[in-house]
């Protein structure tokens, strides 16, 4: 038997369903599974068709396996960052390439940022080579306060429609730096109570078809507890606002932001409200945000709520949407969040808050095959990506940045860079 | 600039002395009058011991690493540095697994002008820019500060002892900055560093072309930018030697002030240091032909993300530039931003300095260093942490015209310094000990013996710490 002729026998026992079979291990690997406090030291992963297989220390690769050898580094799950606007802006002082919002009085809850999302946008090409693999993108504002509209999951597989699932979950606004949305924030919580009655007699079997708007079915799956309502709010009152919206209504609710959320982690724990924030987020900004503090994070894990970080401040959001993340979790760690929750915090809460959890955010049997090989602690913001894999396959880590650098290094006089190893 | 210190009541002296002269007057007696400050510091240092720092990993500022180091401080300077050193009578501080770095200097801050917390009401009229006209360069950016603002003690905490608070880059000719320390202060005169010269912040490209333009004024172009600035140089030569006439007693009469061109002037003379907003490649080139027109240095261009793409010139005309470490494509003339910019500045010989921009980066210029030097490794160039910590320190020292005090440890320099719970450069290590002039200013420790900002008073409770982390067991680093 030809050695071509093994690998197909072998990939078709793998497999058990036929010749296309396609193994990758990774092997020595510190593979931080998400599933244990303690990474698995000199791990071999095995991802057959797209999906983890195996994950065993001292194993060896099946034969025929495509090997990535990690050197003894870390290897994680793909990040899943939760609040992005990747795929909406490209140049966010060029209005034109901006969808995150928009003015349209008859779009709310239904304003979809499905159909604006842009595969081939040089921030998800950074944030993919920064070991992003999944990200939920999401609106700003929509013409009915205080929503901002529909989001949209995205997975950035090699090639193809970054799409993964639409109507993700709807987005809404309170309060914020104008309150200019209603006005008073007593306004957006009695219009966002409006829309969700409206809504629920608009839907009912008996009302007439006419009366199923854009926003009202948008709105359905909400209702129907089958997506998220994630609403940004930043001050204790709104977030204890949220949390009785999500008992009255019997939603599923996220909080983003909140910066006041620690002085209400045992109601957000009890209402098992998850919430995403940014650890960085020290300063009051604006009047929403005089609790804002360093610890919010560890202070939220400890009373058991769930914590899923994103930078949400500046730019970094989406320009440097996956980096971010991480330094973000490192600096949660810093303060007070044991290591393995702040790695937790960018991979398996995010999902799970989702609802990705079978699909994604550990390295368990089953799991899709997005994994990321880095240089160093993934928490250490001056860490990167080596390999990144998005369903089973090794994705592509250059960018118009390292192409910059590879034209202009030379002409600074300076050696030619060398690929990452 | 070197101000001339003059109490208000000399300058009021000199006032009655121009006023009342006739006729000639002996050359030089009268300064030219806008190298006076005349809202000088009332800075004084907090309390101070002597002190032995012993057993720390230093980084010197200057490039220089020392393990097991010890750092002797009296009166609030620096005495010597060095091994074993044996020393009765001074406190010693023991900072064995430590390091100890010179006090973060932040060369481009907006903390006490971007107000804290935002409000409907700065919308249109906040302190960090005064944008009615696109010269602005009569603007002191110094009487806006809001010495309360909370974005000081977080910075303070986190090791900076030394900022350049700048305008805003909406007007071409921004205004004239201010340097401080970031100590609990009543009014911006006590945090004023004493005898530090001023900037003026000069802003190119989107920004002022893009406010302007939209209101239908000038400049809606780069060239219309480039014209407007020229045309101000050009008066301010005039202004300048009309000013050395008087001094040298060929006119009798002084000329007219004028506030604008009196900060211009400043500038042609070299006493104010130019701190210029510009990112594109093509507009650090074109403005530093604009100040070789003049006769003017460029201190730092700020931003220059396309520095990477023009560093031979940067190099020739001796002007620095103070980045970010990966802010990029928020705008079009930050499209080819790359996180390998300060690295390879640097390695081709020019001069880098970390800046924040934001009262966010504001607290974690290590970081930024940490990750601007990890992507030049990663391309292959040599940046090991003695060497990067001088983006941070003695850079920005000398951008600021204060190489002589701060920026390095060395004797008989300000005992600005940071006692870090480890490398600097990782996301897990604090600022334990922040010394400005010998004297503690912030003790992680003991955060509650350290005032935060009246803002924050009533409160929740733990809004009143500027590090509300204490208490909290150490972190483990994870290899």
């Amino acid at each position: 038997m030809t050695r071509g002729w093994f690998v197909f026998a072998v990939s078709v026992l793998l497999s058990g369903r036929g010749a296309q079979a396609q193994t990758i291990a990774i092997i020595h690997a510190k593979a931080w599974t998400m599933t244990a406090a303690t990474p698995v030291e000199n791990a071999t992963v095995v991802i057959t068709d797209g999906k983890i297989t195996s994950l065993a220390a001292d194993a060896a690769p099946p034969a025929g396996a495509q090997v990535i050898d990690a050197k003894g580094r870390p290897v994680t799950p793909g990040l899943v960052n939760p609040a992005t606007h990747l795929g909406l802006i490209e140049v966010s002082a060029a209005t034109e390439t901006v969808d995150t919002a928009t003015k349209a009085a008859t779009l709310g809850a239904a304003f979809d940022v499905q159909y604006a999302i842009n595969p081939n946008s040089a921030l998800i090409q950074l944030a993919r080579a920064d070991g992003v693999t999944r990200a939920i993108s999401y609106p700003v504002s929509s013409g009915v306060a205080p929503f901002s509209g529909t989001g949209v999951l995205l997975r950035f597989a090699r090639s193809g429609d970054p799409i993964e699932r639409a109507g993700v979950g709807v987005f809404a606004v309170i309060g914020g730096p104008s309150g200019e949305a209603g006005g008073s924030r007593a306004a957006q919580w009695k219009l966002l109570r409006l829309a969700l009655d409206a809504a629920r007699t608009g839907l009912a079997a008996a009302a007439s078809p006419t009366t199923r708007t854009p926003d009202f079915l948008a709105l359905e799956p909400v209702l129907a507890g089958k997506v998220p309502l994630a609403i940004t709010a930043n001050r204790e009152s709104d977030i204890r606002q949220a949390i009785k919206l999500a008992a009255d209504y019997s939603l599923r609710v996220i909080i983003i932001g909140g910066a006041d959320a620690w002085l209400a982690a045992d109601a957000l724990a009890a209402a098992r409200i998850p919430v995403i924030l940014d650890p960085e987020a020290n300063l009051p900004g604006n009047f929403d945000e005089l609790g804002a503090r360093l610890d919010n994070a560890a202070s939220l894990h400890e009373a058991g709520v769930s914590v899923a970080i994103v930078v949400l401040s500046g730019i970094h959001q989406s320009y440097n949407a996956g980096e971010s993340m991480r330094a973000g979790a490192g600096l949660a760690v810093a303060n007070g969040l044991p290591y393995i929750e702040g790695l937790r915090s960018i991979t398996t809460v995010p999902a799970q808050i989702w609802g990705l959890g079978a699909r994604c955010g550990t390295l368990a049997a089953g799991q899709d095959g997005d994994l990321v090989v880095w240089d160093g602690d993934p928490l250490e913001p001056s860490s990167a990506a080596v390999t990144v894999l998005v369903d089973g396959k090794e994705v592509s880590l250059v960018t118009r940045q390292t192409e910059l650098r590879d034209r202009y290094l030379p002409k600074a006089g300076l050696i030619a860079t060398p690929r990452r190893p | 600039m070197k101000w001339i210190y003059a109490s208000r009541a000399c300058l009021m002296a000199a006032a009655v002395c121009v006023s009342a002269a006739t006729g000639a007057r002996p050359a030089g007696r009268v300064p030219l009058p806008f190298t006076i400050d005349p809202y000088p510091s009332t800075y004084q240092p907090l309390p101070r011991t002597d002190m032995l720092i012993v057993g720390a990993t230093i980084l010197d500022g200057a490039g220089q690493r020392i393990e097991d180091g010890d750092v002797l401080v009296r009166d609030g300077k620096v005495v010597a540095i060095g091994h074993g050193l044996k020393v009765k009578g001074v406190t010693v501080v023991d900072a064995h697994g430590r390091w100890v770095t010179p006090g973060i200097i932040d060369v481009h801050s907006h903390d006490g002008v971007y107000s804290i917390p935002s409000t409907s009401g700065d919308v249109d009229s906040s302190d960090v820019s005064e944008i009615s006209d696109p010269n602005a360069a009569d603007t002191w950016i110094e009487h806006a500060v809001n010495t309360q603002d909370p974005a000081f003690s977080v910075a303070l905490s986190s090791g900076v002892t030394t900022l350049q608070i700048l305008p805003g880059s909406t007007p071409l000719f921004s205004g004239r900055s201010v340097i401080v320390k970031p100590v609990p202060a009543a009014d911006i005169h006590a945090m004023k560093f004493p005898g530090a010269g001023q900037g003026l912040k000069m802003a190119c490209g989107e920004n002022p072309k893009s406010f302007f333009g939209e209101k239908g004024r000038a400049p809606n172009s780069r060239q219309g930018e480039v014209a407007l600035v020229r045309a101000a140089f050009l008066k301010a030569q005039d202004y300048l030697q009309a000013w050395r006439e008087y001094e040298s007693g060929a006119r009798s009469k002084p000329p007219a002030r004028d506030l604008k061109l009196d900060t211009l002037a400043g500038v042609l003379t070299g006493d104010i240091a130019v701190h210029m907003h510009c990112y594109r490649s093509g507009d650090l080139t074109t403005m530093l032909g604009v100040a070789a027109e003049f006769g003017f240095r460029i201190r730092a261009f700020h931003h220059a993300t396309e520095a990477y793409k023009v560093v031979g010139q940067l190099k020739k005309a001796g002007t620095c530039v103070a980045v970010w470490s990966d802010w990029w494509g928020f705008k079009m003339e930050l499209v080819d931003a790359i996180r390998e910019n300060a690295a390879i500045v640097d390695a081709a010989g020019g001069c880098v300095m970390m800046h924040s921009d934001s009262a966010t980066v504001g607290q974690r210029l290590t970081i930024e260093a940490a990750k601007a030097a990890a992507a030049g490794r990663r391309a292959g160039l040599n940046m090991p942490p003695e060497h990067i910590i001088r983006w941070i320190t003695s850079a920005p020292a000398k951008a600021l015209g204060l190489e002589d005090r701060i920026g390095t440890l060395a004797a008989g320099r300000n005992a600005d310094l940071v006692i870090w719970s480890g490398d600097p450069f990782s996301i897990y290590t604090k600022a334990d000990q922040v010394f400005i002039d010998g004297a503690l200013a912030y003790d992680r420790s003991t955060p509650q013996r350290f005032p935060g900002p009246d803002l924050l008073l009533g409160r929740p409770e733990s809004r009143r710490v500027p590090d509300p982390v204490s208490g909290r067991p150490e972190v483990e680093p994870h290899p």
